[in-house]
């Protein structure tokens, strides 16, 4: 299932995905026709003493931990929530987007144990115990990535808004070996869309930064 | 102006943000209390809801409300286009049962989670008393009819030489004639952020986080449909995600949540979801164009006949001005006629879309102009360049600055046109074969009456600050620069503040007219800060300049000279114990409009290979020049050109919204079926500027950007796909399957004749 969240090419990913799709679904039905629910999902900490009238608070919630850039939150969690949501309304981590909610756009990809996942096709209670890297996450302090730079650097943006799953997919396409050429880098990050058209100064970017990354690592 | 900042390419002052995932967009707010609203839409496209079911939803855990039209929120009917800043919607939701097109708006859920929000809605359960849409050209005959007016001028606009009677006798009388007929289905505009609004009450004062174009126009439109004062409303939006047009009118689920924030006591947060963006902010409208071109057999125009049907939705009007904006006044004829009719559909309401009248109507225009070429036997850019038109066809005053000319063969130059095969079919590589296109590219220069405050401040920087917006157009990052050109100080030193209706009034960023409003306000406002700063210099008893004449103390590169002292502005103002001095300027458009007329322009050329076998189009590379005066920022500007382009290879070879006759459902409202250019979709783009400052529209010189480039795209690549295969496509998008079979029959050339 971690490989059908993949969103790398549709030649890789095309069966996989419309089977995780399905299996998404089945699992969708069967939750919410279970125990009623209340607020969705709440960090324990801050439950309230007194819960709200017809909130429910509790019930029916999942006690997770989720490791996202490297800090361990606890969750209760409405099993429906999807990573993204969880990221977004419950962490107070916006900087994943959501274009589609559908898996159709890229904007929501994010890193779970270091491969690029759609986090908008992805439960939250199936991020437990692993790692999950956000585009908040890629910096270290003050000091950008080197794709960070080199997407300021080329102009690799417009808008910005699908600026964070372009950078987190193309961390990852650097890392799994597919920056070799200009065509190769545009067939892997097309799985991420971008309305502004900033497509050639992200191949601009991508070459960039992988020879940066590359000079780093020998 | 100095030459120091204005036209380098600088890198944007909120790319930090943006690559950190910290610049915070509508649908980002965090709220102390929040509820998230989901709203209901018609599964419908026409007729009435006789009755809804809420019993099950309004039980359902979290849930907080649920408006329909049985239990509404009050609402007001909008403003119309002459009394709002720009033309939104105006028809309020869940003010009666009526349903005019699928996907309207007939309800909104507020729970404490998105989840609950999201599933509530699936709970309710609506009877509609349904009849059939009008979702068809054949359907719409019957709700034809002529608008008051297109882009200013008539909706039918003649242009005849003496002793002419008709724009048909100058055909009848052209020795040549192109007749065609051009279709577009609807396109949307799809930015990446979906709509979102985020309404908070602080008593009775509204502050509403939206994605808009223009944060004074929403005040406007959603203080009317609340019915309160503007006053009491503020409108935040630092961001915008892409907008495209989408964003530049009110439509109404934003008034609909900050009313449902209101009735609950607590913050709404509302996000569209991907398949509502399509059917509630709006679309380009389907157009029919019929283009009819009488020339010598020189390639000299006679005639040009251009008329446009387009669609409008029954809730809401809008003109599409393709014949307006472009054969009107593109190319030098003695006859020119243009004319514009609408059809109403059962569809959410049409509205502006990057480049509107222009990007369609360049696509009609210049593909006629290369069938017209190859009537005559002439190479297009020949043709073009005989053509251009000298003076504003029919107002016979001069462009402010036009080199129309001078980006042909620039654009020739840089492409190679040379070497380009003029026989259709005549270069093929293996399984493709190869063609080269071109066409012009033209978009009118707009400019508003706009304001800017520009601040010294005590710690040495200084802030520039207008009611702007930035749709990912760079507006952040070139006030940054023309305030630090202003000032002569370095960009690092300039603060600047947009996307916020408290600050100095800005129009609705749209038009591409965004720099070219705001920036000779803010050049206006450093001159006067500039003044009061020296005044305040020279009257108070702390400063070095004190009891200094006006007239011997001046200000340059941040300090102050005179009276043999110099200090910079920032010691000056801690000296005299002041945090800052301010001033606010307006800037407006001045009698040069009566003149001039105002365009930019440029040449579009893109080389393409189609296969064979699939009638796959690969786009190869494409060149593309500009005229759009002054260049602030190169790297930006290169951008927004390049993405213009990208937009034009969606429209030519991809996008187009199916509409399903019998139902008026868009039967592919998501991004796996509507789709647009990816990263593999594009080649290389060489882009390239004129640079020669427009001081006649202007001080700084500049014209917009924004929409330009996408328009004459989609014609360089059909013609180039002409070139390559033979082959005519007039019904946009040019998909594989209008291609096939390719060389199975002789190369499709039918242009009927009128003799």
């Amino acid at each position: 299932m971690e490989q059908a969240t993949d969103s790398g090419p549709d030649c890789e990913g095309g069966s996989s995905r419309r089977q995780f799709i399905r299996s998404l679904a089945a699992i969708s039905a069967g939750l919410t026709v279970a125990a009623p629910l209340g607020r969705a999902a709440i960090p324990e900490e801050s439950i309230p003493q007194t819960a709200p009238p017809n909130s429910g608070s509790g019930l029916g919630l999942v006690r997770i931990n989720l490791k996202v850039n490297g800090n361990t939150r606890r969750l209760f969690i409405d099993p429906r929530v999807t990573l993204l949501d969880a990221l977004r309304d419950r962490l107070e981590l916006t900087g994943t987007k959501k274009g589609c909610d559908r898996g159709t756009c890229g904007a929501c990809t994010v890193h779970l144990d270091g491969r690029r996942v759609l986090s908008c096709l992805t439960l939250a209670v199936m991020a437990k115990e692993r790692e999950v890297t956000t585009i908040e996450g890629l910096a270290k302090g003050d000091e950008l990535h080197p794709v960070q730079a080199a997407f300021i650097e080329c102009d690799g943006f417009q808008c910005g808004y699908c600026t964070p799953g372009q950078i987190m997919s193309a961390v990852a396409c650097i890392n799994e070996g597919h920056s070799g050429s200009e065509r190769e880098i545009r067939e892997f990050m097309s799985g991420n869309l971008c309305r502004c058209g900033a497509y050639p100064n992200i191949v601009d970017a991508i070459k960039i930064a992988a020879a940066k990354m590359k000079g780093e690592v020998s | 102006m100095s030459t120091q900042i204005i036209g380098k390419p600088q890198d944007r002052v909120d790319g930090r943000l943006k690559v950190t995932g910290r610049a915070m967009y509508s649908g980002d707010r965090q709220e102390e209390n929040l509820t998230y609203g989901y709203l209901l839409t018609s599964k419908v496209a026409k007729g009435l809801i006789q009755a809804m079911d809420t019993s099950v939803a309004e039980r359902s855990p979290g849930v907080a409300a649920v408006y329909t039209p049985f239990n509404p929120l009050k609402l007001y009917h909008g403003l119309e286009p002459p009394e709002g800043a720009t033309s939104g919607e105006t028809l309020p939701p869940l003010q009666d049962q009526k349903i005019l097109n699928y996907g309207q708006i007939i309800g909104l859920v507020v729970a404490e989670s998105y989840e609950q929000a999201r599933d509530a809605a699936a709970l309710v359960r609506t009877q509609y008393q349904a009849e059939e849409p009008v979702a068809s050209w054949e359907q719409g005959i019957e709700h034809t009819f002529t608008p008051e007016s297109v882009d200013r001028e008539k909706a039918t606009v003649k242009i005849l030489a003496e002793g002419v009677d008709s724009i048909d006798d100058a055909i009848r009388g052209s020795p040549l004639v192109v007749d065609v007929t051009y279709t577009e289905p609807i396109y949307h505009h799809n930015p990446m952020e979906p709509h979102a609004t985020t309404a908070v009450w602080h008593g009775d004062r509204l502050t509403i986080y939206d994605a808009t174009q223009g944060v004074i126009s929403h005040r406007l439109n959603v203080a009317s449909v609340l019915g309160i004062d503007e006053d009491m409303v503020r409108v935040l939006c630092p961001f915008v995600g892409g907008a495209f047009g989408c964003k530049g009118s009110m439509w109404m689920f934003s008034p609909l949540t900050a009313a449902a924030a209101r009735a609950l006591n607590r913050p709404v947060k509302t996000i569209l979801t991907r398949e509502q963006m399509f059917t509630l902010v709006g679309h380009r409208p389907a157009l029919i164009q019929h283009l009819t071109l009488g020339a010598n057999p020189d390639g000299t125009l006679q005639a040009v006949k251009h008329d446009v049907r387009s669609t409008v939705s029954f809730a809401k009007i809008f003109v599409e001005a393709a014949a307006h904006r472009t054969s009107r006044l593109l190319y030098k004829s003695p006859n020119i006629q243009v004319s514009h009719t609408l059809v109403r559909w059962n569809v959410g309401g049409p509205t502006f879309m990057r480049a509107p009248g222009c990007a369609p109507g360049m696509f009609s225009l210049e593909c006629a102009m290369d069938e017209l070429a190859v009537r005559c036997g002439i190479d297009p850019v020949e043709l073009r360049t005989k053509n251009d038109a000298e003076v504003y066809p029919g107002r016979n005053v001069p462009w402010s600055c036009k080199n129309l000319v001078e980006c042909y063969q620039l654009g020739a130059e840089k492409f190679g046109w040379s070497k380009r095969n003029s026989i259709p079919g005549a270069v093929q590589e293996g399984d493709w074969l190869v063609g080269m296109g071109m066409a012009s590219a033209l978009y009118p220069a707009h400019r508003n009456r706009a304001s800017a405050k520009v601040r010294f401040q005590a710690d040495g920087t200084a802030q520039v600050s207008s009611a702007t917006q930035d749709l990912g157009t760079g507006t952040w990052t070139v006030l940054a620069m023309v305030g630090a050109d202003s000032l002569g100080l370095p960009i690092a030193k300039i603060h600047t503040e947009l996307g916020d209706s408290a600050l100095p009034s800005a129009p609705t960023s749209g038009g591409s007219a965004s720099v070219a409003s705001v920036t000779p306000a803010i050049q206006k406002a450093a001159e006067s800060a500039k003044k009061k700063l020296i005044q305040l210099a020279i009257r108070d008893r702390k400063s070095p300049f004190f009891g200094a004449k006006i007239e011997d103390v001046s200000y340059r590169n941040g300090e102050l000279t005179g009276a043999g002292k110099s200090a910079d502005f920032g010691s000056v103002l801690s000296g005299i114990g002041r945090s800052a001095v301010e001033a606010v300027e307006m800037a407006a458009a001045g009698e040069e409009e009566e003149k001039y007329a105002f365009h930019s322009f440029g040449a579009q050329f893109c080389q393409v290979k189609v296969n064979r076998w699939t009638g796959e189009v690969r786009l190869q590379r494409m060149t593309s020049v500009m005229d759009i005066g002054t260049v602030v920022n190169l790297k930006t500007a290169r951008s927004q050109i390049m993405g213009g382009i990208v937009f034009g290879i969606g429209m030519a070879l991809m996008e187009g919204t199916i509409l399903e006759e019998k139902t008026g459902r868009y039967a592919n409202a998501n991004f796996a079926d509507y789709l647009i250019a990816t990263n593999a979709d594009v080649p290389y783009i060489d882009i390239h500027f004129i640079n020669k400052p427009d001081t006649i529209f202007n001080p700084l010189g500049a014209r917009g950007i924004g929409e330009i480039g996408i328009t004459g795209t989609p014609a360089a690549i059909a013609n180039a796909v002409y070139n390559a295969t033979g082959r005519r496509v007039r019904e946009f998008p040019i998909l594989p399957e209008k291609l096939l079979p390719i060389g199975a029959n002789q190369p499709m050339i039918s242009m009927s004749e009128r003799s």
